[in-house]
């Protein structure tokens, strides 16, 4: 991964005002910053190790731990409160045994909240793995969750299957 | 030379200062916290400074604002008062208040500013409330006591102006916003003699490690207020 | 100087001669036209099943026709809407456009020629058969001058903009000096559309004459407000629109930098803004030497990374600078000092994307809408409990009552309506009492609201006021950078004594230490975030005292929206035997069966979600709410039997 990064950075401008565009990249390809990584940007761009931190601290978009495989987003914009957006992040909690802002322990599911994805007609709205889940109820939450099971049971049988073709 | 009424005294000033920095130099005091002396730029941040200015609807930071020729300034107006005790029980409402066990005890800012304004550093309005710090703060070197930070950024501003780049940083935002350094490298920290931080920090918020035990810090502040 | 010649005009006439002929190429006479929408509603909607089933169907049956993904018209309560152009008939426009509707319309309408009356919103054009969607208020009664091409240009093809006029308000503006464009926005009374309604042309003047070697144009369209999107709608939409406005701009202020600041959470408006501005350079429309002149703009997509904050400008230009998105004290303000201390126009979206129809149509022609002192029109995202919610533009001026109750069809269910939150997190609550007020900057300023970015969420009888207070206060603390004392701890004191109030936890006292706090931190706080973070407290104070004290002295919630004040229980003489309908809509299995063999909430296992509600048949209709929560029938769950 850091092997990457420094790659990456050969590309990049030294520049402060890259500072921002360069910690998204890093994230977008290794899906949060690690501590090392944001080093190597200080280094890169020749300020302390700790502006770099403060910056990345500063905007919701940071992750500074991996995220789950599957990246539940729900939306508590105002349209999505006024019908009952928390309830559906409370019954994602629920099923999930986490809290928002956390990835479950077999890093499969993580969840976070989102301040409005824009789709506000259409409220309370999900997002699950960059797709928008539109007039979420408890109901869907379970349907959404019993998807991915069927989903990761299938592709264990289907890696047994392969394997026992072998 | 530019002249300034302040509180009915009439001042003569030059160019290039603040209000609030005029005014200081002068003896008039202005409640304040984050400006400092010989900086480029005051934050603006801790919203003490404020002054009355004849002609503006509202009460102005002095620490922003040029004295201008014919400038009428009100230091004591009772609206000012009130959102300098207002500002104040803010951050005494985050402070945590343990004076006798507190280094900066009888030279302390927040003490000062509490006798001027006449706010009990207790406040019975406001609950206090405590900060989720949620930043490691474990460091070789320093050690941070958030509890007491005010964030009046005056340690980075020093940090900055000693090493030409700022090794302490806020982290996180709002609310839950505290100065930290992530460098966690001693060897990789040009800190050994450089104290600025520690002398410039109002209220005992941070220390160079080796420094602590006189510092009073051998355990960590309880919290919240033991009795 | 002018930067229009002979040549200039000779390469856009080419241009525009090409682009009308690719589109007239596109078309294929006699064959049907599908145009889906498929911006981020289109799509949460489901307008990839829809388009998917479209292909699908056409293969099946043989049947050849063009299908167009276009952008979004703002009738977000009809997605997915499609357009069908039928040869023979009048384009008709059909909302709710599932997957199973799109297969029956290709083999109902386009081989059989019965239009399918029943999924029809309306005709696009004049004809004896179909009644046309003119005859809607949502219509009808809007006034589209930013928005009017949205959802009907492909936004990923420029050619279908230039064809339809696009790019002769920058080739206008090129013929006149800098000067006259900054007079003709003047004229105009152009006023900001991000919030504060600042006159656009003396932002452009300030910019203009000072000093300064390297200004730069900056899009404000980081629209974080939660509840609005039209920003967003725009870019995916109509992208080129705005680029054209940006390049006015920037030939005004002689910029030549432009940078458009996006917020990361919109992938698909990054995406179209990108496309259109490659396409754009491609063309000569930006770039070096636009159309062969002297006058250069490069373009630039920053995306902001999640800080409502950054929706501030000089929050945005620290973000800019690769910084912690902390305000600055203004003065000095952007135009003399902003991005790396240089002269710095920061426009919203819609303010730039209303400057090519100015220049187009002239300043004498935009003042004709609205009203005197803010002149065009005003796009709002009406959201919430509305028949029909989504954009609406309309010319400033509307009423409130006719925005909500004519044009977006009133409240649905029969409730009565409440409150509508009007501009956000900054902006205010206000009662039916202010229906008869128009929209404009100066009159929501005036009633306690603002315009703000449009956001407009109505709330009906079921909506708690303090529950909706309680939840602007967080956001807006949530997003406080943590600057200035009043905005970083005043606002956390805000939020926590609103909370204790949500739970009945509400003391007397509180009531006026909020309204204390409130003007404090409005008048104390650094920047514009603070200073009109408490709008909704203190509005909601004025006009709903009433129900905060339910909440402090009765521990009651009149809408019971909070949960913690309200309880769910099931009518034993509605609840019918034998119906499970409930039980398995409990996600916390909180339902059990009573002796008589009816059904019983365990209230301390209940979430209140409220699902059961849903789930009951309404024939029986059996689960009720309550407030206080002791208000509700307490029934034993029988004893499990051993088994």
């Amino acid at each position: 991964m850091l092997k990457d990064i420094d790659e990456m950075l050969l590309t990049s401008e030294k520049k402060r005002e890259n500072l921002i565009p360069i910690l998204q990249r890093i994230q977008q390809r290794h899906a949060y910053l690690s501590p090392d990584a944001m080093k190597l940007v200080a280094l890169h761009l020749g300020i302390s190790s700790s502006e770099v931190y403060g910056v990345a601290t500063f905007y919701n978009q940071f992750r500074f731990h991996p995220p789950g495989k599957h990246q539940i987003k729900v939306c508590l914009g105002t349209a999505c409160h006024v019908v009952g957006g928390d309830i559906i992040l409370e019954n994602f909690e629920r099923k999930l045994g986490i809290k928002d802002g956390e990835t479950t322990p077999d890093r499969e599911f993580s969840i976070e909240r989102v301040a409005c994805v824009g789709c506000c007609a259409l409220a309370p709205v999900a997002v699950v793995d960059d797709v928008v889940q539109a007039c979420m109820a408890p109901s869907k939450v379970e349907g959404i969750l019993l998807g991915f099971d069927i989903e990761r049971e299938r592709d264990e049988r289907e890696k047994q299957e392969s394997e026992a073709s072998q | 030379m530019i002249k300034v009424n302040v509180d009915g005294r009439a001042i003569e000033v030059g160019e290039g200062q603040s209000l609030l920095a005029v005014c200081l130099q002068q003896g008039i005091f202005i409640p304040h916290l984050c400006f400092l002396e010989g900086m480029p730029e005051s934050p603006a941040s801790c919203r003490l400074c404020f002054v009355d200015i004849q002609g503006e609807p509202a009460p102005v930071a002095s620490c922003k604002v040029p004295p201008w020729d014919g400038m009428v300034v009100r230091t004591d107006t009772e609206r000012v008062r009130r959102l300098q005790k207002s500002a104040l029980r803010l951050l005494l409402s985050v402070h945590h208040v343990d004076c006798r066990n507190c280094p900066s005890n009888k030279k302390c800012v927040l003490q000062d500013l509490a006798k001027f304004l006449g706010v009990p550093l207790k406040s019975k309005k406001l609950e206090h409330l405590q900060r989720e710090i949620g930043v490691e703060l474990d460091h070789p070197l320093f050690q941070f006591v958030p509890e007491r930070c005010v964030l009046c950024e005056k340690c980075i501003a020093v940090c900055r102006q000693h090493n030409d780049f700022s090794l302490l940083t806020f982290a996180k935002r709002g609310f839950n916003t505290v100065v930290t350094c992530f460098e966690k490298d001693p060897d990789r920290l040009p800190c050994s003699d450089c104290r600025a931080c520690v002398e410039i920090c109002p209220v005992s918020a941070i220390f160079l490690k080796n420094e602590a035990a006189e510092a009073c810090l051998d355990q960590p502040p309880p919290f919240p207020d033991s009795p | 100087m002018k930067q229009a010649n002979s040549d200039v005009l000779e390469r856009f006439r080419t241009l525009i001669r090409q682009a009308r002929q690719t589109v007239q190429e596109s078309k294929e006479p006699g064959k049907p036209h599908i145009y889906i929408g498929m911006a981020t509603c289109g799509l949460a909607a489901g307008a990839t099943e829809t388009k998917q089933a479209f292909e699908e169907t056409l293969a099946e049956r043989g049947i050849e026709a063009r299908i167009i993904p276009v952008g979004c018209i703002g009738h977000c309560y009809g997605e997915p809407l499609v357009v069908i152009e039928n040869p023979g008939f009048p384009a008709i426009c059909y909302h709710k456009v599932t997957a199973g509707k799109a297969g029956a319309l290709v083999r109902a309408f386009l081989e059989e020629g019965d239009p399918l009356f029943e999924y029809v919103l309306g005709a696009l054009e004049e004809n004896d058969l179909i009644p046309t969607v003119m005859d809607f208020p949502r219509f009808n009664l809007e006034r589209r001058v930013v928005m009017a091409d949205c959802g009907a240009l492909d936004p990923e093809n420029i050619d279908q903009y230039l064809a339809g006029g696009g790019y002769e308000s920058l080739l206008k503006a090129l013929e006149m000096t800098p000067e006259e464009v900054i007079q003709e926005i003047i004229d105009s009374g152009l006023r900001g559309r991000g919030g504060a309604g600042f006159p656009t042309g003396r932002k452009w003047q300030a910019a203009r004459s000072a000093d300064g070697s390297r200004k730069t144009v900056i899009c404000n369209a980081d629209e974080g407000d939660p509840g609005a999107y039209m920003d967003r709608t725009i870019l995916e939409s109509n992208p080129h629109q705005l680029l054209e406005g940006l390049a006015v701009c920037a030939y005004a202020v002689e910029a030549e930098n432009a940078v458009i600041y996006v917020r990361a959470e919109y992938p698909l408006a990054v995406k179209m803004i990108r496309r259109a501005i490659d396409q754009a350079g491609q063309a000569g429309l930006l770039g070096a030497h636009i159309l062969g002149t002297r006058f250069s703009l490069s373009v630039s997509v920053f995306e902001g990374s999640g800080a409502f904050v950054c929706g501030e400008e000089t929050a945005l230009i620290q973000s800019l600078e690769g910084k912690r998105g902390m305000p600055q004290h203004r003065p000095p303000y952007p135009v003399h000092k902003g991005l790396w201390q240089q002269p710095t126009v920061i426009n919203n979206v819609k303010t730039l994307s209303s400057v090519p129809t100015i220049v187009k149509k002239g300043a004498a022609w935009y003042r004709q809408i609205g009203t005197q002192s803010s002149p065009g029109t005003a796009i709002f995202s009406v959201v919430g409990k509305v028949v029909h919610p989504g954009l609406v533009e309309i010319p400033m001026g509307t009423t409130l009552g006719r925005l909500i109750f004519e044009i977006c069809g009133g409240i649905p269910n029969r409730k009565k309506f409440k409150a509508v939150q009007i501009g956000g997190p900054s902006g205010g609550c206000l009662p039916e009492s202010f229906m008869d007020t128009p929209v404009d900057f100066d009159s929501l300023t005036q009633a306690g609201a603002m315009m703000g970015s449009g956001g407009m969420v109505v709330m009906d009888e079921d909506s708690c006021l303090v529950n909706v207070a309680r939840f602007f206060i967080d956001f807006t603390q949530n997003e406080s950078c943590g600057k200035c004392t009043f905005c970083r701890i005043g606002t956390r004191h805000i939020l926590n004594i609103l909370e204790r109030i949500t739970k009945g936890e509400g003391k007397e006292g509180d009531l006026e230490t909020l309204r204390e706090l409130s003007q404090d931190i409005k008048t104390a706080s650094l920047c514009g975030l603070g200073k009109t973070a408490p709008n909704p407290i203190l509005t909601s104070l004025e006009y709903f005292r009433e129900e905060y004290q339910a909440h402090i002295r009765e521990k009651r919630c009149p809408a019971m929206m909070c949960r913690a004040l309200t309880a769910f229980y099931i009518d034993l003489d509605k609840c019918a035997r034998g119906c499970d309908a409930c039980v398995g809509s409990c996600p916390v299995d909180a339902i059990f069966t009573t002796k008589g063999r009816k059904k019983a909430i365990d209230q301390e296992l209940c979430v209140k979600c409220g699902e059961c509600m849903v789930a009951c048949p309404t024939e029986y209709d059996a689960v009720g709410k309550v407030s206080p929560s002791e208000l509700a029938p307490v029934i034993e769950r029988p004893q499990e039997k051993a088994s």
